[in-house]
C-alpha cells in the first residue's frame, strides 16, 4: 500500500477542486443541464438500473428450457436474433433481442436476498463498498452538479432488503436519494409562511457568515455545507423534474400507467434532467409458490414497459450514452417445488444489458439442459460489475483513495468480460 | 497527563515541521467544552458569565463543571447510544427489544455513576435479560437480532477496534488468515445465543451447550475450525462435563435454556481486561476522538499492521493511563481536555501552508455537530429550552406539593424535563442521522438536510417570536448594539466583530415599521443557524 500520507493529500485537493467548482456553477444552476440539443460538452455517460427484486426466473425469462423437467410449462419463441429463443412471456423484448445483451452463464451462488442485493449491486461478497449506484455516482461526478447523482425509485412497502447501505465507505453524498411511489423529496417547497424577500435575506446573511468563517480557516466542511443549500436551492427551483404531469399522454401509455410504467418514466426523466444513476426497483418475483401464475403477471408488466423504456431513450438520442442493466439479487431453482415454486438460486442463471458501451445481439454463456449448471462461459458477479463500469467509460481498475484509505473500485480479482463490450 | 499528551504531540509536530495553532479565544473555548463534555452550546447567560470570568483557571473550572453536570451523563449516554447501537432497530420490533428509554437511562446512569470502561462492556456482554438493573444493558444484543455473525464482527469493531471482516485489509493473504481465525473465534463465544421471547418481563437469552466453529475460507477455500479465542489470546476450550450435567434449564421446556458452561459468560468475563488485545487501545482511541475528532487510529475500528497509530507513544500513553486508572473514563475526558492540544484554534497559524497536515493535531479540526447536538444547539439558540423548563417550573409551583419521595438523581430528572423537547424535534433527528447500522462519519452534509432547514414545516416553529424566547428578547432591544450582542453570544457564543454588529445595524435599520424589524430579526437569527459556525464544532 502506497504511503497514507499523500494519498490522503490527493484525495483533499480533488475535493477542494470539485467544491470549487461546485461555487462557480451557481450563477447558472438553471443551466447546469442544458437540454442535449444544447450541451456543450460531451454528454455524461448515465446508468438506469432496473432491479428485479425478488429475484426473476431465468426459465420464464432469457433462458427457456422447454420440454424438459425443470422447464415448467410455458413454451419458448423466437427472436429477431436467428437461433435465439426467449420465454414466450417475454413477446416485446423478443422482437428487440438484437438490440439487447444477454447474459446466461451468471454462476453469482447467493441464494439469499439480503446478501444478493448488496452482492449483485455492489460486485462484491465483502460488506462496506459502494453499490453501482453510488459508484457511479461518485466516478462521474461533475464539478459543477448540483443535482444528487443517485436516485433510487421504488413503491412504499417492503423495506427490508431492497435499501441495502448503499454508499458504503463513499459516504451520504452518494446514498441513492430515495423516490418512494413517485413522490418527490420532501421539503421541496417554500413554505407559504415565509416571504422569497425573507428567504433571499436568510440566504445572504448566511453567505456573508460562512465568508467570514472560512477566513484562515480548512474550508472543505464549510463549502461541503454551502453546497448542500446551492443544492437545495437547485431542486427546488428544478422540482418540476419530479412532475410526471409534464409528460404526455402517449408517454404515459407507452410505458404503461401501472407502477413499474409510471416509475420507468419518471427514470426516464431523471435521466434526462442530468442525474448520473437511477435504479427502479420492480418486486413481486420472489415466487415460492405459484411462480409460473407470478412471472405471467410479472413479465408482462416488465416486457412492455422495458421496450416502451428502450424505445423512448433511443428515440431521444439518450441511449447511447445511457446504459441499462437488468439484474435481480439471484435467479431461481430449476426444481420445482411441490407448491409450484421456483425457490432461491444463484448457481446459473442470467442479466441483461442495453445500450451504452455494450455490444448488442449478443448473447454470452450457455446453461447445461436441465438449467442446472453453467456449462459455457461462467460468470461471476464482480465480471458483472467490472464490465457496467467499462460500458460507461470507467476504468475498473482504478481505486478509490478516501480517507487515507485505498481501495479498488472494482473486485481485483474479477475482470471485464471483453465479448459484451462495444 | 494533560501535559504528556501535549509533550508527545509537539514532538511529532516538530518532525514534521509544523507550527501548531495558537491556543483559541475563551469563546471558541466555552461553545467547544459546551459541546463536547455536555453535547448543547452554552447559554447566553453561561457564554456571558464564563467570558467575564477574570479567574486564570476559569478553564479547568468549567471543564469540571461540565463534567460533574447532569447533562455530561446524558450527552454521554447519546454518544455511547449511538456508537454501541449504530441507530439499529430490532428486525421484530419492539416486544424484541428494550425500549429506547430504558437503554439511555441504563447508559446515562452509568456515567453519571462514571462507571468504568471495562464494567460497562462487562454487563453489555453479560447481560440476558433476567436482571431488572442491566435490562436496558441488552440492547446491544437486541439491536443486532442476537445474530452471531453481526455480533461478533461489532465486538470487534466497538470494543477491539478491529474490523475483522474487513475489506479494506484483504491486500495481504497474510492478515486474511488472521483476521478470519480471529473473527470465528470471537464468533465461537457467541453462537450458541439466541432470543428467547416469552417472557412478560420482554426478550432475554437463551443458550445452548453445543455446537463446533467451523470456518471457509472466502478467499482461499482453506477451512479451519476454532474453540473460542480472542485476539492474541488462547483458545478457551469447554470445560469437560459429565454427560447429562451440561444444563441449568434444558431446551425445549418454555424456560430460556442456560447451560452450565456459557460461552457468552466467558466472553464477558476475558474480554474487558488490559490483556486483551487492542481493548484498552480501542477505547482510549474512542475517547480521544470524541474530544479531536479524529483517532490516532482512524478510522476507529481499522487498526492492522497497514493503518498504524499516527502517535504510536501517545497512543500507548494514554491507554496505559486508563488501565492504571481503572478506565475512568471522566477522569480520561478531563486530561485530554486540559491539553493545549485540545484547546488549539481552528484557525491556522498565519504564515502556514493552507492545507492542514493530516493527523498531527495542529489546528482544531472542523467537525458536524451530531444531529443529537445540533437538536439540543438549536433549541438553546432560539432560546425553547429555556421556555420549556420555565413553563414547566410554573406548572409545577400551581401543582399540589408532591408527598416526599427519595430524591431522583439530577441526570433523571433532567431527562425527564427534556422529553417533551425530544418529542417536538424527532423529525430533525430524522432528517439528519445516518442509516441505520452505519458508523458515525466525518462531516456529510446531503441535501435533504438543508431542504429540511430551509422548508420543513417541523422546523419552522422553532423560529417563531414566542414570548421567552431568543427573538422576544431581540424584539424588545430597541438598539442594534446590544441586539446583535444578544444574538450572537446565544447563537455562536462570542460577541459580534465590528463587521458583524454594523450588519446587523443596517438590516434593523432599514426596517421601517416593527413587523419589519421583526422579520429582519428572524432573518439574521434563522441565517446564522444555517451558518457553517453554527453547524461545525470548531
Amino acid at each position: 500500500m502506497p504511503a497514507r500520507k499523500s494519498i490522503a493529500a490527493a484525495a483533499a485537493i480533488s475535493r477542494r477542486t470539485c467544491l470549487q467548482g461546485a461555487a462557480a456553477a451557481l450563477g447558472y444552476g438553471a443551466l447546469a443541464y442544458p437540454l442535449r440539443a444544447e450541451a456543450a460538452r460531451p454528454l455524461r455517460k448515465q446508468l438506469l438500473l432496473l432491479f428485479l427484486s425478488g429475484g426473476a426466473s431465468q426459465f420464464e425469462t432469457w433462458d427457456p428450457k422447454p420440454g424438459v423437467k425443470t422447464g415448467g410449462p410455458f413454451r419458448s419463441i423466437s427472436t429477431s436474433l436467428p437461433d435465439v429463443q426467449i420465454s414466450e412471456l417475454l413477446p416485446h423484448a423478443s422482437k428487440i433481442l438484437h438490440r439487447l445483451t444477454v447474459v446466461r452463464s451468471v454462476n453469482s451462488n447467493i441464494p439469499d436476498h439480503f446478501q444478493g442485493h448488496y452482492a449483485l449491486q455492489s460486485g462484491r461478497i465483502v460488506p462496506g463498498y459502494p453499490v453501482l449506484g453510488s459508484a457511479v455516482a461518485k466516478l462521474l461526478e461533475h464539478a459543477d452538479d448540483v443535482l444528487p447523482g443517485y436516485l433510487t425509485i421504488r413503491r412504499d412497502g417492503p423495506k427490508a432488503y431492497t435499501d441495502v447501505g448503499d454508499a458504503g465507505f463513499l459516504g451520504a453524498k452518494y446514498e441513492g436519494v430515495r423516490i418512494v411511489n413517485n413522490q418527490p423529496p420532501e421539503n421541496l417547497i417554500r413554505p407559504a409562511a415565509v416571504s422569497s424577500a425573507l428567504a433571499d435575506a436568510v440566504d445572504r446573511i448566511r453567505k456573508s457568515a460562512d465568508e467570514r468563517f472560512r477566513q484562515g480557516r480548512d474550508d472543505r466542511p464549510i463549502r461541503a455545507y454551502g453546497a448542500t443549500f446551492d443544492q437545495a436551492a437547485a431542486l427546488m427551483q428544478r422540482r418540476e423534474i419530479f412532475d410526471l404531469s409534464k409528460e404526455s399522454a402517449s408517454d404515459h401509455e407507452q410505458y404503461g400507467k401501472h407502477e413499474f410504467g409510471q416509475h420507468c418514466l419518471l427514470a426516464r426523466r431523471l435521466l434526462q434532467a442530468g442525474v448520473t444513476c437511477v435504479k427502479v426497483t420492480h418486486f413481486d418475483w420472489d415466487a415460492h409458490q405459484s411462480n409460473f401464475y407470478w412471472h405471467q403477471v410479472r413479465c408482462a408488466e416488465f416486457d412492455r414497459t422495458l421496450v416502451a423504456l428502450l424505445d423512448d431513450l433511443e428515440r431521444r438520442g439518450m441511449l447511447e450514452h445511457t446504459l441499462v442493466v437488468i439484474s435481480g439479487e439471484m435467479g431461481r431453482t430449476p426444481q420445482i417445488n411441490n407448491l409450484g415454486g421456483r425457490d432461491h438460486w444463484g448457481r446459473a442463471w442470467s442479466v441483461a444489458m442495453a445500450g451504452c458501451g455494450v455490444k448488442p445481439g449478443v448473447v454470452y454463456g450457455a446453461t447445461n439442459e436441465l438449467g442446472t449448471e453453467v456449462k459455457d462461459k461462467p460468470v461471476k458477479l464482480g465480471d458483472l460489475f467490472h464490465t457496467y463500469l467499462r460500458a460507461i467509460g470507467i476504468d475498473s481498475s482504478a481505486k478509490y483513495e478516501i480517507d487515507g484509505q485505498v481501495n479498488p473500485v472494482a473486485d481485483p480479482a474479477a475482470k471485464p468480460i471483453a465479448d459484451l463490450l462495444a | 497527563m494533560h501535559k504528556q499528551i501535549d509533550a508527545l504531540v509537539a514532538k511529532r509536530q516538530a518532525e514534521l515541521k509544523i507550527t501548531p495553532a495558537a491556543v483559541n479565544s475563551d469563546a471558541k473555548f466555552v461553545r467547544r467544552a459546551y459541546l463536547d463534555l455536555t453535547g448543547v452550546i452554552p447559554t447566553v447567560t453561561q457564554a456571558r458569565a464564563f467570558l467575564e470570568d477574570a479567574a486564570a483557571d476559569k478553564r479547568q473550572k468549567l471543564i469540571d463543571d461540565l463534567l460533574d453536570s447532569p447533562d455530561y451523563a446524558l450527552h454521554m449516554a447519546r454518544v455511547f447510544d449511538v456508537m454501541l447501537t449504530e441507530r439499529r432497530i430490532a428486525a421484530g420490533g419492539a416486544s424484541r427489544d428494550v425500549p429506547q428509554a430504558t437503554w439511555r437511562a441504563y447508559l446515562a446512569e452509568s456515567f453519571a455513576e462514571n462507571k468504568p470502561w471495562d464494567m460497562i462492556v462487562h454487563e453489555l456482554l453479560a447481560s440476558d435479560g433476567t436482571e431488572e438493573k442491566l435490562a436496558g444493558a441488552l440492547k446491544f444484543y437486541l439491536v443486532r437480532d442476537v445474530a452471531p455473525h453481526q455480533l461478533a464482527r461489532d465486538v470487534g469493531r466497538l470494543f477491539l477496534g478491529v474490523d475483522l471482516q474487513c475489506a479494506q485489509c484483504h491486500n495481504d493473504p497474510r492478515i486474511d488468515e488472521y483476521l478470519q481465525a480471529d473473527y470465528f473465534g470471537i464468533y465461537a463465544f457467541l453462537e450458541r445465543i439466541k432470543l428467547h421471547p416469552v417472557t412478560p418481563r420482554g426478550a432475554q437469552l437463551a443458550e445452548t451447550a453445543e455446537s463446533k466453529t467451523t470456518f471457509v475460507s472466502v478467499f482461499t477455500a482453506e477451512s479451519g475450525e476454532t474453540a473460542p479465542r480472542l485476539p492474541g489470546g488462547p483458545m478457551l476450550a469447554d470445560p469437560e462435563l459429565e454427560k447429562g450435567k451440561e444444563y441449568i434449564v434444558k431446551p425445549g421446556s418454555k424456560e430460556r435454556s442456560v447451560p452450565a458452561y456459557s460461552r457468552r459468560l466467558k466472553l464477558a468475563e476475558q474480554l474487558p481486561r488490559a490483556q486483551t488485545q487492542g481493548f484498552s487501545r480501542n477505547i482510549a482511541n474512542r475517547l480521544w476522538a470524541l474530544l479531536l475528532g479524529k483517532g490516532l487510529v482512524h478510522p476507529l475500528d481499522l487498526h492492522h499492521a497497514n493503518n498504524p497509530p499516527s502517535h504510536p507513544e501517545l497512543l500507548a500513553a494514554l491507554q496505559h493511563w486508563l488501565v492504571e486508572h481503572n478506565y475512568d473514563i471522566k477522569g480520561f475526558l478531563r486530561e485530554v481536555a486540559l491539553s493545549d492540544t485540545y484547546q488549539r484554534s481552528s484557525a491556522a497559524p498565519t504564515n502556514a501552508p493552507q492545507e492542514p497536515p493530516d493527523g498531527a493535531f495542529a489546528v482544531a479540526p472542523l467537525r458536524g455537530l451530531s444531529p443529537e447536538q445540533l437538536r439540543w444547539s438549536l433549541l438553546q439558540a432560539t432560546g425553547r429550552t429555556e421556555l420549556h423548563y420555565t413553563r414547566l417550573e410554573a406548572q409545577a409551583s400551581k401543582a399540589e406539593p408532591m408527598p416526599a419521595a427519595a430524591p431522583e438523581p439530577a441526570w433523571k430528572v433532567k431527562a425527564a424535563r427534556n422529553e417533551a423537547l425530544e418529542r417536538q424535534t424527532a423529525s430533525l433527528i430524522a432528517a439528519f442521522a445516518g442509516l441505520p447500522g452505519q458508523a458515525e462519519a466525518g462531516f456529510q452534509p446531503v441535501v435533504d438536510q438543508a431542504l429540511y432547514l430551509r422548508n420543513s414545516s417541523k422546523f419552522l416553529p422553532l423560529l417563531q417570536a414566542d414570548p421567552g424566547t431568543l427573538l422576544a428578547r431581540l424584539n424588545s432591544l430597541t438598539d442594534a448594539g446590544p441586539a446583535a450582542e444578544e444574538l450572537y453570544l446565544s447563537v455562536l457564543s462570542r460577541k459580534p466583530t465590528a463587521d458583524e454588529a454594523a450588519e446587523v445595524g443596517r438590516l434593523l435599520k432599514a426596517a421601517k415599521t416593527s413587523a419589519e424589524r421583526g422579520e429582519a430579526l428572524q432573518a439574521l437569527l434563522w441565517g446564522l443557524l444555517l451558518s457553517a459556525e453554527f453547524r461545525l464544532n470548531h
